[in-house]
């Protein structure tokens, strides 16, 4: 079953959310798979951040609470504090960003994946989080307010 | 050493509109105007990938660097369907990774960050020019 990509045109940028995420605010997918969640920076995350030299999620065993640091991302451009968009213990890190940060960039939604977490809060931990579609507006918005900057 | 040996050709990446591709064209011009001028040349990419016959004699058969700025390595592959012997491969986005917390910026005019990391560059690339001197290489 193919999953449906929205897309967001601005300016020469295109972003791309595929459907059967969820996002925070703070611009970072999530996947659930059962009562785990897999995390990663959504494509409007990075583009606007720039190459990625350095991506490190905290380790495994690390509980983190909803909006704690769940990994620091070092572009050429900015440091990142990524908050972690749900609360739990981190089960499983990308390993493959230690000497390929750029997987990031190349492929956010797949290889480029940050961590997995074991969810605490259940649906509840779902519910505060946006669809496609809503993030997509707020980063039209971001962007948009960007370019004109 | 040989006063007629063929200098390496050098071919920084040409990505207009990054920083990392900036550094990679200012690395190179540090690297054949200051550092190594005896022994390396400068060569377009652009001409190598439209067929300018004059650049593709400069490569033909040779050793070069390919100065690229991020992982699409651009030189690097212009340069590998262009008939050079042998290419040795320098990626901006490789040495910033050494050298935690630059954050260079600027396209037309680099900021201090990036003049440091293009600096940081053509040292790693003199290195390997070194190192094929010593080989006995070029040819």
């Amino acid at each position: 079953m193919s999953e449906k990509i929205l897309q967001l045109s601005v300016d020469k940028f295109l972003f791309r959310f595929p459907s059967g995420l969820n996002y925070s605010e703070s611009g970072v997918w999530v996947k659930f798979e059962g009562s785990r969640a897999r995390i990663g920076l959504s494509d409007f995350t990075q583009q606007r951040n720039g190459d990625v030299a350095f991506a490190e999620p905290k380790e495994v065993g690390t509980s983190v609470a909803w909006g704690d640091e769940v990994a620091v991302v070092e572009t050429i451009k900015v440091n990142l504090s990524i908050p972690a968009p749900v609360g739990g213990k981190v089960v499983e890190v990308n390993g493959d960003l230690l000497n390929s940060p750029e997987l990031v960039n190349q492929d956010p939604y797949g290889k480029g994946w940050l961590a997995v977490l074991e969810v605490e809060g259940g649906e509840a931990a779902r519910g505060a989080l946006k669809t496609a579609a809503d993030y997509m507006a707020l980063a039209k918005v971001q962007a948009e307010a960007e370019i004109l900057r | 050493m040989s006063g007629t040996r063929r200098k390496m050709s050098v071919v920084p990446c040409s990505g207009i509109g990054k920083s990392l591709g900036a550094a990679a064209r200012e690395a190179a011009f540090i690297l054949a105007e200051d550092l190594r001028p005896a022994t390396t040349k400068i060569v377009a990419l652009s001409l190598l990938v439209m067929g300018d016959e004059e650049a593709e004699r400069e490569v033909a058969g040779g050793e070069a660097v390919a100065i690229d700025g991020c992982k699409l390595e651009c030189a690097a592959k212009g340069l590998a369907c262009s008939g050079a012997a042998r290419v040795h491969k320098v990626a901006v986005f490789d040495v910033i990774r050494r050298h935690r917390g630059l954050k260079p910026g600027g396209v037309c005019d680099l900021n201090e960050d990036g003049l440091r990391l293009a600096r940081a560059t053509a040292d790693e690339a003199a290195k390997i020019v070194d190192d094929a001197d010593a080989e006995g290489g070029h040819a």
